[in-house]
């Protein structure tokens, strides 16, 4: 069994700690026994078909995001839908969320593209979100929830052709309006939350590492592991977010 | 000075001997918030009694170390400041010390101002203070959820600098690509400083470096080497601008581990040899920060370079502890850089360490901990012996260090920092070192732990 993650723009999107989330597939393969193979996707690279089991996109900073606007639209957007509508699994955070839905709106000058992943838009905002976050999840484990930070001033309003990742109880989400918090379309998953997101949310990691192995045909459920600091670190996470809002 | 800033003063006084026979902390920020309230231009009306004007320091990392520094080659030139010494670096902080600093009747017994100031205070403070001198040491992602980002942080300041006397000077550091284009076309005097060794280098990048695109036209840069983060020597493939040519510069590194690190310094007119008194190469670039700072104010280089060579740490930022038979090594780390640089300056000791790694997530450290998976702990692996998490994110902190796979280091948690420090000193052999990196509210809570104990003396009497 193995397991190749192709991890979008690695230098131009890693913010906030987002490299965490690559180290947790890694790792989370590893400790079952499944190989895991990185390749870095830059601009230029193209996504070859049925290479890559998961891909990962972290944030970036205006200029950045961009510049990666540009690649998406010109060399890999149209391969990574078609992957993503194949069965690969994909996570995409903040920045990279905005980039996989259909456009984002700023205040003034053009409209940035995206690549329509998400049945989804995001338009700026004027007020900045930031803070932790818990929401009610699918993919929340056990307890039902996922837990991370956000920070982002952009609101993403979701159509009818993806589902939320879950429904805020503590923090912005989305847009601060309708409780949703990220999208989820086939394996993929958009979300606003890092933190690192997948160390502390082992559920959604799984969920990733699930799809990746059942597009290359395994089937079987994976084994449990010991993830007793992971939720005594979700459970302090989601105490702090009570608390600090 | 006039009448409205006299009685704020008095009043500021009695706040700041209040704060401190209730024991409500040092007094380092409360009488000068009052004071900034009650007569906003209680700061300018202030520092047009210092004669020799006013010097600010700010920059992500070494702000505290680096003023604290100047403050000492400063005092050896017999102009000794006045100085926002407790790390209290917003305008608050600032009213605060010269509230401390003056007589009743409004005049202060120093000279020359110097003020650590915080990233994002700095265009206020200019607009306050009126500086002579400026330096920006570095900018790393520290705190993005109260800053915004990088690039909209550095202009800002940049605005703020454009804003001052054409005759100030401004010390940036060459080597941290942002902060080298801060100074393009400045009316103001530059003053460029950097490490020009290669010895230290590597030719890869940590996760920690976050200026990796040209300025002037956004093409990534090209580094001829990495020195930590994304300090080093680069280039634009695309436009071609480059690194400045430093001129104050640190060459010939030999690094010493806890011992500091030996360098020779050379300076427009000469150059010596000197051994950095701190460990790291961050703490090199705040020697160069504060030689630099130092000449462009007019200090002689022999009383730079001794004051240099004479330093003791900042508290906190490196606080070594004698407790019982044990040594204790604090050392402050509130970003991936500088967590960076703490486990590179371990792993030059040798031998595996017992540490004690405690996160807090206070409004002061940044709500939001993801920093933590940002620095390479990996660089940790084999080093490490006992490892203790603490703090209110211990929790985080130890799925870090499990996502590290640090090999054999044994690995507790317990979030209550006073418990933490005991039960790690417990697992030191006879004679050892623990090695304590907090941030910053932990290390003030383990500071007052220590002071309960009586085995350091309280901030504000240091």
């Amino acid at each position: 069994m193995n397991v190749r993650i192709g991890y979008l723009y690695p230098d131009l999107m890693n913010i906030y700690g987002d490299h965490g989330n690559v180290l947790t597939l890694v790792r989370r393969c590893r400790w079952r026994g499944i190989a895991v193979d990185v390749d870095e996707l830059k601009p230029g690279d193209p996504v070859l078909p049925g290479r890559h089991d998961i891909f990962f996109m972290g944030g970036g900073q205006d200029r950045e995001q961009v510049m990666v606007a540009r690649d998406l639209i010109e060399v890999k957007g149209e391969a990574i839908n078609r992957e993503i509508e194949d069965g690969a699994a994909a996570l995409v955070i903040c920045g990279g969320y905005q980039l996989f839905g259909r456009f984002y709106r700023p205040f003034d000058g053009e409209e940035l593209p995206g690549i329509g992943v998400f049945d989804a838009y995001t338009v700026a905002g004027r007020k900045r979100c930031i803070g932790n976050v818990v929401a009610k999840s699918a993919l929340g484990g056990k307890a039902g929830l996922v837990v991370g930070f956000e920070n982002h001033s952009g609101k993403t309003y979701l159509g009818q052709g993806c589902t939320p990742l879950g429904m805020v109880t503590v923090g912005c989400g989305n847009n601060a309006e309708d409780r949703t918090e990220g999208a989820v379309h086939l394996g993929a998953v958009g979300t606003y939350l890092h933190g690192s997101l997948l160390p502390k949310n082992p559920g959604v990691a799984d969920f990733l590492i699930e799809r990746a192995l059942s597009r290359r045909g395994h089937l079987l459920p994976l084994r449990q592991l010991d993830d007793t600091i992971e939720l005594r670190a979700r459970q302090a996470a989601i105490a702090r977010a009570k608390k600090t809002h | 000075m006039n009448i409205a800033a006299r009685s704020v003063l008095a009043f500021g006084k009695s706040v700041g001997a209040a704060t401190r026979v209730f024991k409500l902390g040092g007094g380092s920020t409360l009488p000068g918030r009052i004071a900034r309230r009650l007569y906003p231009g209680f700061v300018p009306s202030m520092v047009r009694e210092l004669p020799l004007g006013c010097a600010l320091v700010t920059g992500t990392n070494g702000k505290t170390t680096t003023s604290t520094l100047l403050a000492s080659v400063l005092d050896g030139a017999g102009i000794t400041p006045v100085h926002n010494r407790t790390g209290a670096n917003l305008m608050a902080g600032i009213a605060s010390a010269l509230i401390r600093e003056s007589d009743l009747s409004g005049k202060l017994a120093a000279r020359i101002g110097l003020f650590e100031v915080d990233e994002a205070a700095l265009p206020a403070a200019i607009r306050e203070t009126s500086p002579r001198l400026v330096l920006v040491n570095n900018l790393f992602r520290d705190q993005l959820d109260r800053y915004g980002e990088l690039d909209t942080l550095a202009g800002r300041m940049r605005e703020g600098i454009e804003g001052m006397d054409g005759g100030a000077t401004v010390a940036l550091n060459a080597d941290d690509p942002l902060v080298a284009s801060i100074g393009d076309g400045l009316e103001q005097k530059v003053v460029y400083y950097g490490i020009q060794s290669e010895r230290y280098a590597s030719d890869t990048m940590q996760h920690a470096a976050d200026s990796k695109h040209c300025t002037a036209c956004g093409a990534p840069l090209a580094y001829e080497y990495y020195l930590f983060g994304h300090m080093g020597k680069y280039r634009c493939p695309e436009c071609g601008r480059a690194r400045p040519e430093p001129d104050i510069a640190a060459v010939d590194l030999e690094m010493l581990g806890m011992e500091g690190t030996r360098c020779t310094i050379s300076y427009p007119g000469g150059s010596v040899r000197l051994r950095v008194p701190l460990p790291g190469l961050y703490n090199v670039y705040n020697v160069l920060a504060a030689t630099a700072a130092g000449l462009a104010l007019g200090v002689e280089p022999e009383t730079v370079f001794a004051a240099v060579e004479s330093f003791t740490a900042a508290f906190g930022r490196v606080e070594r502890v004698d407790a019982g038979d044990h040594q204790l090594l604090m050392i402050l780390a509130k970003n991936p850089a500088g967590f960076n640089e703490v486990i590179r300056t371990l792993s030059t000791q040798p031998g595996r360490k017992d540490v004690l790694l405690a996160l807090n997530d206070n409004i002061a450290d940044g709500r939001d901990v993801s920093w933590i998976w940002d620095a390479d702990f990996e660089m940790f692996t084999g080093r490490l012996h006992n490892v203790t998490c603490s703090g209110i994110r211990g929790w985080d902190m130890a799925l870090r260090v499990k996502y590290s796979e640090l090999g054999e280091a044994s690995l507790a948690v317990e979030t209550d920092l006073e418990r933490a420090l005991d039960a790690s000193l417990e697992k030191v052999a006879s004679g050892g070192t623990l090695y304590v990196v907090p941030t910053y509210t932990a290390m003030l809570d383990l500071r007052a732990v220590l002071v309960g104990r009586g085995l350091v003396t309280p901030f504000w009497e240091g």
